[in-house]
């Protein structure tokens, strides 16, 4: 009974701490006073007449100036790509390319030197049919003693695609006589630092450029393959005092003796790979110092063989031009002895040349190496007022890219009369 | 001077005779209506075994043609147009066949 009654007390004690608990919770608050009242009256009064000073803002109103200055934006936006739309030149029909090259020569018989060139080359294309290309050669040379920077128009020409079989065209040209000249001089194709003998700017006896038109194309011939270039030009003019008395020089812008040069390149291609070529150039000398009636014909042969072989794991180059000049007995004057004089006029020249890089080596740095022999001669008739020389050059070329190139190079240059000279060249080369 | 004035007339002669010839004999024997590489857009009109065969044979003549004087140019260092105006100066200067112009500019655009 006592336990009961302990219990119901318990009960009773929980439940009114419970109802207690509840009844604080739910207690009124304290009322406001009169002073707290007006305190609070005053703030909403002062909130409001701040309310009402602001200006009114309409929901377009924040929203139109971002419109206008994303609008001018955009305007701007489309102006600049209209403007690089003009030079962007993956769209247009116009490109740069070209080549240039930084070198040293270090000499035997003359001082060292450093020596660069830089030859943008300009393509438009003005529909599939006509295109014109030009290329400048900036160089340097030195002239008594003084630098001076050489600049060059070396071909602005334009050509037309008249058939599958015809392409005519007019202009300053690469001559299409042999190979060397109109294909392999540029630096980064060149594999060895300087110029075979028969296509030296100075001495040498292949027509390298040419003023005038052209007519040429490619043809098949079943599995083999044919290719044609004919060109009239302005006649090549003879040096009749001089260093170089009897040689021709083919720059002949204004053709002082109104004749013209005829000549032309046939290649024949029995496999891809090989290519024969012969080329020839009739023309009436312009020898007008002492007007004379003389005549030039030279000729030239070229052969060109390039394959992958697996057996020797890489590429092998072959080449060999050969070219010859005959130029009708001149009268010369000698300024030294003040006399005039003559000779038999004829000279040839050529070169063979051989690569190799062995392509299909797994290691990288072996691959991109490649090794380049070349024996290159001018021979002259006899009672030429020049020499003979010959030349031997070994070179290593490392390829950076398909397009730059390191070449080192040891040349023995042999020419009679004088000493026999050795030279190191080294050249970087790039095609862009 | 005469003798200057034949030979400068026989020059001029035989190469307008010959452009001329060249003109005659090679409109008769035109292979297509364009001596031209395609445009881009004219691949379309190929099936697609046509076409993959001209990508194939483009590669192959592109090998051939490109390395009988200089190192190959990668496809991609250049744009279709750029392709195109290269291909064209390209064909002038190593006097290349049209056919072998269409085909390796179609190999090119293609794999560039």
């Amino acid at each position: 009974m006592d336990s009961k009654r302990t219990h119901t007390l318990i009960v009773v004690a929980a439940l009114a701490a419970v109802v207690s608990g509840a009844a604080a919770q739910e207690a009124p608050k304290a009322p406001v006073s009169r002073a707290e009242y007006e305190k609070l009256r005053r703030e909403v009064d002062d909130l409001k007449a701040q309310l009402a000073t602001r200006p009114t803002i309409q929901p377009d109103q924040g929203v139109q100036p971002t419109r206008d200055a994303l609008e001018e934006t955009r305007m701007r936006l489309d102006a600049l790509e209209s403007l690089t739309a003009d030079f962007k030149t993956s769209d247009s029909g116009f490109l740069m390319a070209g080549f240039a090259s930084a070198g040293y020569t270090d000499s035997e018989d003359e001082n060292s030197t450093f020596s660069a060139g830089f030859s943008p080359v300009f393509l438009w294309q003005f529909n599939d049919r006509l295109l014109f290309e030009a290329e400048l050669e900036f160089g340097l040379e030195s002239v008594d003693g003084e630098g001076e920077t050489e600049v060059e128009l070396e071909y602005a020409n334009g050509s037309y695609l008249l058939n599958d079989y015809i392409t005519v065209g007019a202009g300053k040209f690469l001559t299409p006589f042999g190979m060397f000249g109109e294909r392999l001089h540029p630096t980064w194709i060149n594999k060895l630092p300087n110029m075979p003998f028969p296509y030296m700017h100075h001495g040498g006896i292949a027509p390298m450029t040419s003023l005038g038109a052209f007519v040429r194309g490619g043809i098949p011939l079943g599995e083999a393959k044919g290719n044609y270039s004919l060109y009239i030009s302005n006649g090549p003019s003879l040096e009749t005092e001089g260093h170089h008395p009897g040689t021709l020089s083919f720059e002949n812008f204004d053709d002082a003796n109104d004749n013209k040069a005829l000549g032309g390149r046939i290649g024949f291609l029995p496999i891809s790979s090989l290519e024969l070529g012969y080329s020839f150039q009739f023309a009436d000398v312009d020898a007008s110092t002492f007007d004379q009636d003389v005549d030039s014909f030279i000729q030239g042969f070229d052969v060109s063989y390039v394959r992958e072989y697996d057996a020797i794991r890489g590429v092998i180059d072959v080449r060999f031009e050969w070219v010859f000049s005959d130029v009708d007995d001149a009268v010369f004057f000698d300024e030294d002895h003040g006399e005039f004089f003559t000779f038999d006029n004829t000279r040839h020249g050529g070169y063979a040349q051989l690569a190799y890089r062995p392509t299909q080596v797994d290691i990288d740095f072996v691959k991109n190496l490649e090794v380049v022999g070349r024996y290159d001669w001018l021979d002259v008739g006899s009672g030429v007022p020049d020499d003979d020389k010959e030349r031997w050059a070994i070179g290593l070329n490392y390829w950076l890219t398909n397009s730059s190139v390191i070449k080192l190079s040891y040349q023995q240059t042999d020419v009679d009369n004088q000493d026999e000279t050795g030279a190191f060249l080294a050249q970087f080369a790039i095609g862009f | 001077m005469r003798r200057r004035t034949i030979i400068r007339r026989a020059s001029v002669g035989l190469f307008a005779t010959a452009l001329a010839l060249g003109i005659i004999v090679g409109c008769g024997m035109n292979e297509t209506s364009a001596a031209l590489g395609p445009e881009p857009a004219s691949l379309g009109v190929l099936s697609a075994r046509e076409s993959n065969e001209a990508v194939t044979g483009g590669a192959q003549l592109w090998a051939q043609n490109c390395n009988r004087c200089h190192n190959y140019r990668a496809p991609a260092s250049l744009s279709d147009q750029q392709w195109k105006i290269v291909l064209h100066h390209m064909r002038v200067r190593a006097n290349l066949t049209a056919k072998e112009h269409r085909e390796i500019l179609r190999f090119l655009q293609a794999a560039n």
